[in-house]
């Protein structure tokens, strides 16, 4: 037994053996050394060798000639067995697909004439003369690579009888119990699914070219797990050849691209030939179809290498997967200034703030009107006055004041511009509004307008401590609550105190600021708003 | 921090520290009922914003609903108290 690795050489060289060249020697290893690959067909009904560096010469290989030629020799008989042990390997796996096997083995052991045409699949329980042979066989499961490369040729005797029993079948199923075994050597080395099955329909593909490609390392085991899926696949009538399989579809291409396939594969490691030959079950030819997108996958790093390739496709993706992230970012901070009234920032921190200003004041706004039957009345903050409404201006001021100080000073800016331009308002106007008792929080800003703008801030808090105190203090009775709520909560309970407050809040604090602020508060919620 | 900027800059917005960036996302956070209490140090700005559109809807469908309501309350109330002046302060 030779247990040497066989190369790539060496696995032509077995192909060659299809070649009629080589039909009369021995299987293994043909010393041809061709580069070119063999590919068994299925054409007219019989298998048909077809080599792709001679691709004028299609060497039409009668089954029954290969067969005979393959196997009847004695030395063969030898690698029969020793293919048998290979073969015994896969047929551990997959029960049933041994039994596929065994027919195979079976006329191989026989070394009788080439199988009939019937299907051998079909006769599963003709199995008779492999289960001997394939029990022996059994206690060697690990097939060496020349084992496996000798193995390949006996399994292309009862291929051949496959195919001829294909004839009868579409060519796809026929592959796949032929080619399973063989295929599945092939599938270990791409991920890809060979989606050559559909093309194979055309010309069977016979995993020949499997052979070639994956023999060179213990594809055995793995050819052995083929053959069991494989069969039991094939037994469920399942042609998932094509299933996941690139659509390409292979013929020419598979045979371009099985070169660099080939190569490609050898370096699969040979638990990921494995775990790719179970999927690959379902492609008997997708040893081919496999290289063939593997090839493809490859012709992309090609360019570059493969791992730089990925990289960059890597940074491609991130990159646009951060460009889409971003988008929808910016689409949703439109969407945001479109819902905040009277904003005209476009820079995305400042409308923000504003979006978080507006959420607040929205916020309280509801709370207010919810409360409304509590009694308490709700409040706006000075921050809100923006979006309040004209009328509310005043009250809301007031109410705002002291309920979140500490938030309001972001907000302070709004009425404090405000407030200054107020300047010293006419005291008429608040007139009407007094009577309401509304501007009390109001009367107190008025003091904070002639504050600088610098200092609004300050102002502010100013505004609101005053206010605060004065709101308190008149209230003793009143509970403490939140500033904002006394003003309201003095209406119903007494208006006249209300009334009163203001009144000498007017004296004490700028009195014009007060209607004038109100005014103007007024104002600008009323030019937003209406 | 220096790609944001610089991306930033692409988009053609001023450029805005990613700490702004997230603190103000953290706060509107904050105010989001529902991803407030999520806690989860990333949550995706989109996913914020959006939450916070929708919550802003919501405020504002609120809002006219109380609207209403206050409006049938002050119809109900006499039109010179000083609940109605209060509800008509809230209405818009």
């Amino acid at each position: 037994m030779n247990h040497h690795v066989p190369g790539f050489q060496e696995l032509e060289e077995e192909c060659s053996i299809l070649d009629s060249s080589g039909f009369s020697r021995p299987k293994r290893l043909l010393p041809t050394g061709e580069e070119d690959i063999m590919e068994l067909l299925w054409r007219n009904g019989q298998v048909v060798v077809q080599r792709s560096t001679k691709r004028g010469g299609e060497i039409e290989v009668p089954a029954e000639h290969l067969t005979v030629r393959g196997i009847r020799s004695t030395a063969e008989e030898q690698h029969l067995f020793m293919q048998e042990d290979e073969m015994a390997s896969w047929l551990q796996y997959p029960i049933d697909d041994s039994s596929f096997d065994r027919d195979l083995y079976a006329d191989l052991m026989d070394s009788a004439a080439p199988p009939p045409p019937p299907p051998p699949f079909q006769a599963p329980v003709t199995a008779i003369a492999p289960p001997r042979s394939v029990p022996e066989i059994r206690p060697h499961p690990a097939p060496s690579p020349p084992i496996a490369l000798q193995a390949q040729k006996p399994e292309f005797s009862p291929r051949f009888q496959n195919f001829v029993h294909f004839s009868r079948h579409p060519c796809r199923q026929s592959i796949e119990p032929i080619s399973k075994p063989l295929a599945t050597v092939a599938r270990e080395s791409t991920v890809v699914e060979s989606n050559e099955t559909p093309a194979v329909g055309r010309e069977s593909r016979t995993s020949l070219v499997d052979f070639r490609t994956q023999t060179n390392t213990d594809r055995g085991a793995a050819a052995l797990n083929a053959p069991g899926t494989s069969a039991g696949k094939l037994a469920a009538g399942t042609y998932e050849l094509t299933v996941s399989s690139s659509p390409g579809g292979s013929g020419s291409s598979f045979s371009a691209s099985r070169k660099p396939h080939r190569q490609t594969r050898k370096r699969t490691p040979a638990g990921e030939r494995k775990r790719k030959i179970r999927e690959a079950d379902d492609n008997e030819c997708r040893s081919e179809e496999n290289d063939y997108e593997e090839d493809e996958t490859k012709r992309q790093g090609h360019l570059l290498t493969a791992s730089s390739s990925k990289r960059s496709r890597a940074a491609e993706v991130h990159n646009l997967s951060e460009r889409r992230r971003r988008d929808r970012i910016n689409e949703k901070m439109k969407a945001l200034q479109q819902l905040i009234p009277r904003c005209n920032k476009t820079d995305k921190a400042s409308m923000l703030d504003e979006a978080i200003e507006y959420l607040k004041s929205l916020q309280l706004q509801v709370q207010m009107m919810s409360s409304m039957g509590c009694g308490m009345v709700p409040v706006m903050y000075p921050g809100m006055q923006r979006f309040m409404p004209a009328m509310g201006m005043g009250m809301g001021m007031g109410m705002g004041m002291g309920m979140d100080m500490g938030m309001n000073r972001p907000m302070l800016p709004y009425p404090s511009m405000q407030l200054p331009g107020s300047g010293q308002p006419n005291q008429a106007s608040p007139a009407p509004h007094m009577g309401a008792g509304f501007h009390i929080p109001t009367f107190h800003l008025p003091p904070v307008l002639p504050v600088p703008d610098s200092s609004r801030i300050q102002a502010v808090s100013s505004m609101a401590d005053p206010m605060l105190n004065s709101l308190v203090s008149p209230d003793p009775n009143q509970p403490r609550m939140p500033n904002f709520v006394y003003p309201y909560q003095q209406f119903p309970a007494g208006l006249q105190q209300a009334s009163q407050l203001p009144l000498p809040q007017n004296q004490a604090a700028a009195q014009p600021n007060t209607s004038k602020q109100t005014g103007n508060m007024e104002n600008q919620p009323s030019a937003g708003r209406k | 921090m220096s790609s944001r900027r610089s991306r930033s800059r692409q988009s053609g917005v001023t450029r805005i520290s990613d700490d702004q960036m997230a603190d103000l996302v953290y706060k509107l956070q904050q105010l989001l009922p529902e991803i407030r209490h999520r806690r989860s140090d990333k949550v995706s700005a989109a996913k914020i914003l959006q939450e916070t559109c929708n919550y802003i809807r919501n405020l504002h469908r609120e809002v006219d609903n109380l609207s209403g309501r206050l409006a049938e309350l002050l119809e109900s109330t006499d039109g010179e108290s000083a609940e109605a002046a209060v509800i008509r302060s809230l209405l818009v």
